[in-house]
């Protein structure tokens, strides 16, 4: 799957997830200091979210890393192979 | 020695000159001063305990560079270098401040089944500050683990992180990743950080000796007496205890700030006006910020990401054994579990109706409506101050027996002293109330830091008069101290 499609995918989560109502506009470097419904607790069901949406399953190590969007989608790329 | 008191000001005095003669020397020369200021000031505390600080901090800076040796060629060696690190911060926390309770506690069921147990085989001195100290050589090694941040190679500047002295005793407990950058550059002598510092340090002690010392004694009476008192005075001083509390803590909180500032460090923020707060979750994001974010950060985020399959259920669990963490870490007593139980349960409502309460709020159209806002406020105020007796409580039973007071009757309220605290609290409450409200309603009035240097200089100098006249100047303790 090519960055960009992942990227529409992760939009399309979030503004679900979140229920953003101006859409989610996600670069490499968004953080959730950037979106304002993006706190502890959403984070999860957008984690939950993501990995129904790519079918895949990531390990706590992963998920505790991520600092930006960027580093999220380089790790979906990495598990899709 | 506390930051209103003599000993503390000749102190700092003897550590700020040669601290700012040694700019041009270079950072590397301020950071070892200060290291040496550091262990001073925590030997006047306890001597005794300069061994565990200076040990400890070895062993975590030694953790520090076989994790990011590790990282990339072997994340598992690393994780479980991070483990032992983890292990050994909890280690010595556990030993020294909850290891005495524990043995307790099963003395007494030993011999609630029979059992011959000698009284009290444990004493073990707990060292000040020790709670604040462990959390961060913990979360060092947390942080240097998720590749947050480089292992620190500098000795001196790594244990002037951990023993800083404006806050090793009572935090606030700063992270790695905003603290140890500061130490690269040498700090100069600055008007600005010095006079933002000073107003700071005078807030501070005006919260703490113009309120909170104003307010104990009488609040002392009532609590270590509650059996005399009506339900009047118990409710009366629960709200006043909370206010104790707060002023007491983010006055201490303001004065290390002050401090680390005129030497030209950031220290984070420990409060952010948390009685403005409309719900218990907003409360603990504005309310002892620092252990809340290191709580969040390394136990509640991981607890959601491994429960993560178990749905709202995952949450309420992780929220639950969060706060539990949270009331525990104050001290071994079961009042700080029930604490943390009552406050937990308490969020986990807030979760669950934070649907219907935002679709209430859109159809009623309450989101503006100062009404409703300060409805919250004062439920969530008095929530917490329910929660401050049970925590300020020596013993679970004493906690019930204060609350059932309050069912009996409500006669006249208990007067003695109290006119102490309608003079000379009740005007400083009242003026520490304007200053968050003009804060939280983004007011553009200011005092201490008024355009006008006039209002400036006579808000500044009638605020000194204030605390000389009315704050107390007993030199109490703080209540964090303690933990």
């Amino acid at each position: 799957m090519e960055r960009e499609e992942i990227f529409s995918k992760l939009n399309e989560i979030f503004e679900d997830v979140l229920d953003l109502e101006g859409g989610a506009n996600l670069t490499d470097s968004t953080t959730a200091n950037d979106i304002e419904e993006w706190d502890s607790l959403s984070h999860i069901q957008l984690i939950v979210a993501i990995e129904k949406a790519f079918k895949l399953k990531f390990t706590s190590q992963e998920i505790l890393k991520w600092n930006t969007v960027g580093e999220m989608v380089d790790t979906i790329i990495a598990r899709l192979g | 020695m506390v930051v209103n008191s003599i000993n503390f000001w000749l102190f700092f005095a003897a550590t700020l000159l040669p601290y700012f003669l040694l700019y041009k020397a270079g950072s590397k020369w301020q950071n070892l001063w200060l290291l040496l200021a550091s262990y001073f000031f925590y030997g006047w505390a306890d001597w005794r305990m300069l061994p565990l600080l200076a040990v400890t901090t070895l062993i975590f800076y030694g953790l520090g560079i076989a994790i990011g040796r590790n990282t990339e060629s072997n994340p598992k060696k690393a994780a479980r270098y991070k483990t032992l690190g983890v292990i050994i911060g909890l280690g010595v926390l556990v030993y020294f401040k909850y290891l005495g309770f524990m043995v307790d506690q099963f003395a007494t069921l030993f011999r609630s089944w029979g059992m011959n147990v000698e009284e009290s085989i444990f004493s073990i001195v707990m060292p000040i500050g020790i709670s604040f100290f462990t959390f961060k050589l913990m979360s060092y090694v947390l942080e240097v683990n998720l590749g947050n941040i480089k292992p620190e190679k500098d000795i001196i500047k790594f244990g002037t992180y951990i023993a800083f002295f404006p806050t090793i005793l009572s935090g606030p407990i700063d992270r790695p990743n905003k603290f140890l950058p500061q130490l690269d550059i040498s700090r100069k002598i600055d008007a600005d950080n010095l006079s933002e510092g000073l107003k700071r340090i005078l807030w501070g002690m005006f919260l703490k000796m113009c309120i909170a010392d104003r307010i104990a004694p009488w609040t002392d009476a009532v609590f270590n007496n509650y059996a005399h008192h009506n339900g009047t005075t118990i409710i009366v001083a629960s709200i006043l205890y909370l206010i104790q509390m707060y002023t007491d803590f983010a006055g201490y909180s303001d004065m290390a700030i002050g401090v680390a500032r005129m030497m030209g460090i950031n220290v984070a923020e420990n409060f952010k006006r948390p009685f403005f707060a409309q719900n218990i979750a907003e409360y603990w994001r504005n309310w002892h910020i620092t252990l809340t974010q290191w709580v969040t950060d390394y136990v509640f985020k991981p607890l959601t990401v491994s429960f993560r399959d178990w749905g709202q259920w995952g949450i309420y669990l992780a929220t639950l054994i969060n706060f539990v963490l949270i009331g525990a870490w104050h001290g071994a007593n079961w009042t700080f579990v029930l604490f943390g139980v009552y406050h937990g349960l308490l969020l986990i409502l807030v979760l669950a109706l934070e649907k219907k309460r935002k679709k209430f709020e859109k159809k009623h159209n309450l989101k503006k409506n100062e009404f409703y806002k300060w409805s919250r406020r004062i439920l969530t105020f008095l929530l917490c101050a329910i929660g401050a007796v049970l925590w300020r409580s020596a013993s679970v039973g004493d906690f019930f027996g204060t609350m059932a007071q309050i069912g009996n009757g409500c006669g006249g309220m208990f007067t003695g002293g109290f006119f102490a605290i309608l003079t000379f609290a009740i005007p400083s409450i009242f003026v520490a109330f304007v200053d968050e409200w003009l804060k939280e309603y983004d007011k553009k009035l200011r005092f201490f830091h008024n355009p006008n240097v006039v209002v400036r200089i006579v808000s500044i100098a009638l605020m000194i008069a204030w605390v000389i006249y009315s704050g107390e100047l007993d030199g109490n303790s703080f209540i964090y101290f303690q933990f």
